[in-house]
């Protein structure tokens, strides 16, 4: 089945035109600075041929409108009909509860979606956007909604309940939901079959460290914790955003300084992780140049990083009762080494043992990296969100065609 | 890259008979990508800042290089500031100001859809200006005062094209205050008016229909209760700082009335009680003689380190209840 995917964020869209039989990206790409000017349109065809387009987008629904007719295009496209696009898939980022899987959308669906916008204020109306403008220009096409929260609606209560009172659970919806649930399935489900066990005996944990990083910990396929919660704040630190963090401390800071909401939630998103402590930089590769280089608030926020990934380790390890993998994916899990090493540095008590020069050895596959006599699998294995929704969406689609003929 | 190219997949697409892009619907209401903001002061300023943060693309005019360059001086500190607040950070403000624009020359506004001025309040500035911009200006151009007590019907006047004028009080600080009142004159199309209440939205402000009257709502309000607390003051009932403790506490306001007429500017509110009293002629609305002394005096507030409160080179507040 040949379906399109689409990512819509606040100002920008990325797709991936995909043929889910063969697993091949038949086209992918990205329109940017919508709404501004001097709008972008980057375009890859699966033989090489690259575009680069400027211009004017004054919305979603023209970003949409010109995906089509790139993939629509004689010289660049690779098909000659829009009824070649046999679905649409849509990251959402925001299910809250009511989405505990891929959905075909309908309007009930968009109501859904609608009452999520409350939860993630910042994701969701971009996301809404994007299938609204998809709808209108392909009127026959079915869509499928694929959440980032999903995978981890298998969370027990005890593990996303906060200790709040319950009616804030009740009125606002707050509590552990999650986010990155697309990596964590693929690299999860990856993870098995290089086990070459079923996956529900196997216990894995996902590292998915990249531009935002959460871990997740996957008891026989499901989700059992993850580190993000209400919002992807929490957990690890990142980039620029803090993780864990005592919350009374944010009100002293408030406080202290005057601060209001914007400028706190500011604070806590971009100005803290990595970027915050180190004084440096937010990126990963810079943290650890200056780190080899003596710089010791760069080599604190390196320590600081690594330590939490450790310590989730040890706690999804005792959550789970057992341990059988740990991945490592995203931008900084699958190209950084001296992550990977750090964060299983005295783990030898669990059975995690690594060979330092599989961890080096550079590669974009999936490969183990763990000594022989590890008995705990470590494993690369590089995401590929995009190719989940496909899959998600090919299933929906197949399941309907099914029900209704 | 010619800025146009992506029309031309569209055109290959009509060629080969794909189906033309839906036209846009004329009728419906669209956001702005490009405004003029005429006169850059403290408003102009916040108005630019605020415009350029949602995306939209700004020029700014001013009437010589030098004020030109303290505009984008400003627009920048304002920003470092909220830098060292953790509100933004260095590649917002690189976004920010990459959308900013200068120039001292008028017909540089002549094919942007949407003309803000923001002036110092004075009608016959304001009225020679827009004059000036209408000959200039595409006749679709809407255009914007940002005015807080003069008449939109009056400076509209000035125009041939009253009812694509309309009037936006913005508050101060711009980017942070969330209120804007959308001032119809009354020659203002609904129309327009809709178009610039969305405009307002867009800018992530929430939009108050006002019809054109002295004061609106907000200066209307606030000044008889400044003027009041001076008044109070005067009579020797509290000192400053008793009264604008008294008016924080007990009415949850994060400035009291004192110290927010010392952050108005106290030539400022003298001028706009003055207009309120010389329109409405209602006793009531007659400056205290003590902000008019303060006035004589040059103690006009934050901006002179002087009012009703002292004021350090940070505009913090040092030595309470000086006003005698």
């Amino acid at each position: 089945m040949k379906i399109l995917i689409l990512n819509c964020g606040s100002s920008s869209i990325k797709y991936q035109f995909i043929e889910t039989e063969t697993r091949i990206v038949l086209a992918k790409g990205s329109v940017e600075r919508i709404g501004m000017k001097g709008a972008i349109l980057n375009h890859q065809r699966h033989d090489g041929d690259k575009v680069k387009l400027v211009g004017e987008i004054v919305d979603h629904q023209v970003g949409v409108e010109y995906i089509l007719s790139i993939l629509l295009s004689e010289n660049h496209g690779v098909i000659k009909d829009r009824l070649e696009i046999e679905a649409v898939g849509h990251r959402v980022v925001h299910g809250g509860e009511r989405f505990t899987g891929s959905v075909l959308i309908n309007e009930e669906v968009m109501d859904g979606l609608q009452e999520c916008i409350e939860l993630a204020p910042l994701h969701n109306p971009h996301n809404i956007k994007g299938i609204r403008a998809s709808q209108r220009l392909l009127p026959s096409v079915p869509m499928v909604g694929v959440f980032d929260t999903a995978f981890h609606h298998t969370l027990p209560d005890y593990a996303f309940n906060y200790g709040l009172p319950y009616v804030l659970y009740k009125r606002y919806g707050i509590r552990r939901y999650g986010f990155h649930g697309s990596s964590h399935l693929y690299v999860s489900q990856r993870a098995a079959v290089l086990l070459e066990k079923p996956i529900d005996t196997v216990n894995v944990i996902t590292c998915h460290l990249g531009n935002g990083c959460s871990m997740a910990a996957v008891k026989g396929g499901k989700s059992v914790d993850t580190t993000m919660g209400f919002t992807p704040v929490e957990g690890l630190l990142m980039g620029t955003r803090c993780g864990d963090l005592d919350p009374a401390a944010i009100l002293h800071i408030m406080g202290q300084e005057g601060l209001s909401l914007s400028e706190a939630n500011a604070m806590l998103n971009k100005h803290s992780g990595m970027y915050g402590i180190s004084g440096v930089s937010s990126d990963m590769r810079e943290i650890i140049q200056e780190a080899e280089k003596g710089h010791p608030r760069a080599k604190l926020a390196f320590d600081v990083f690594c330590y939490r990934v450790r310590k989730y380790i040890g706690a999804y390890a005792a959550a789970m009762g057992g341990l059988d993998a740990i991945v490592f994916t995203g931008g900084i899990g699958e190209n950084a080494p001296q992550v990977r090493a750090a964060s299983l540095i005295g783990l030898e008590f669990l059975g995690v043992v690594l060979d330092p020069g599989l961890n080096t050895w550079s590669s974009q596959s999936e490969r183990a990296i763990h000594d022989q006599n590890s008995k705990v699998a470590v494993i690369v294995i590089p995401t590929n969100e995009e190719l989940v929704i496909a899959i998600d969406t090919d299933r929906i689609i197949s399941e309907k065609k099914k029900a209704t003929s | 890259m010619e800025p146009n190219e992506l029309s031309s997949i569209i055109n290959e697409k009509l060629r080969s008979g794909g189906g033309a892009l839906n036209p846009p619907d004329s009728e419906s209401i669209t956001d702005f990508l490009r405004i003029v903001v005429v006169g850059v002061g403290t408003m102009g300023q916040g108005i630019a800042q605020n415009a350029s943060q949602v995306g939209i693309d700004v020029l700014l005019i001013e009437k010589n290089q030098e004020s030109l360059k303290a505009s984008i001086a400003g627009i920048e500190e304002n920003i470092n500031h909220e830098i060292s607040r953790w509100a933004k950070t260095e590649s917002d403000k690189k976004a920010i100001m990459s959308r900013i624009v200068g120039s001292v020359d008028f017909s540089d506004a002549a094919d942007k859809p949407l003309v803000i001025e923001a002036l110092p309040d004075n009608l016959e500035l304001k009225k020679t200006v827009f004059s000036r911009l209408d000959k200039i200006c595409n006749p679709d151009t809407v255009f914007i005062t940002n005015t807080s007590t003069l008449s939109v019907t009056e400076i509209a006047a000035a125009t041939d094209r009253e009812r694509r004028v309309i009037g936006l009080h913005f508050l101060n600080p711009v980017t942070k205050t969330s209120v804007v009142e959308v001032v119809r004159g009354l020659k203002t199309s609904n129309r327009t008016f809709e178009r610039i209440r969305h405009f307002a939205v867009q800018l992530n402000k929430t939009p108050i229909e006002v019809f054109e009257y002295p004061g609106y709502v907000t200066t209307r309000i606030i000044l008889p209760m400044i003027n009041e607390a001076m008044y109070v003051l005067m009579e020797g009932v509290a000192s400053a700082e008793g009264i604008d403790t008294a008016l924080k506490l007990g009415y949850n306001m994060e400035l009291g009335p004192l110290a927010l007429a010392d952050q108005m500017g106290l030539d400022e509110v003298m001028i706009w009680m003055e207009s309120l009293f010389r329109e409405l002629g209602d006793l009531k609305y007659r400056p205290c003689p003590l902000l008019r002394k303060m006035v004589r005096a040059g103690h006009l507030g934050k901006k002179t380190d002087r009012g009703f409160f002292n004021y350090d080179e940070n505009g913090r507040i040092i030595r309470k209840g000086v006003a005698e």
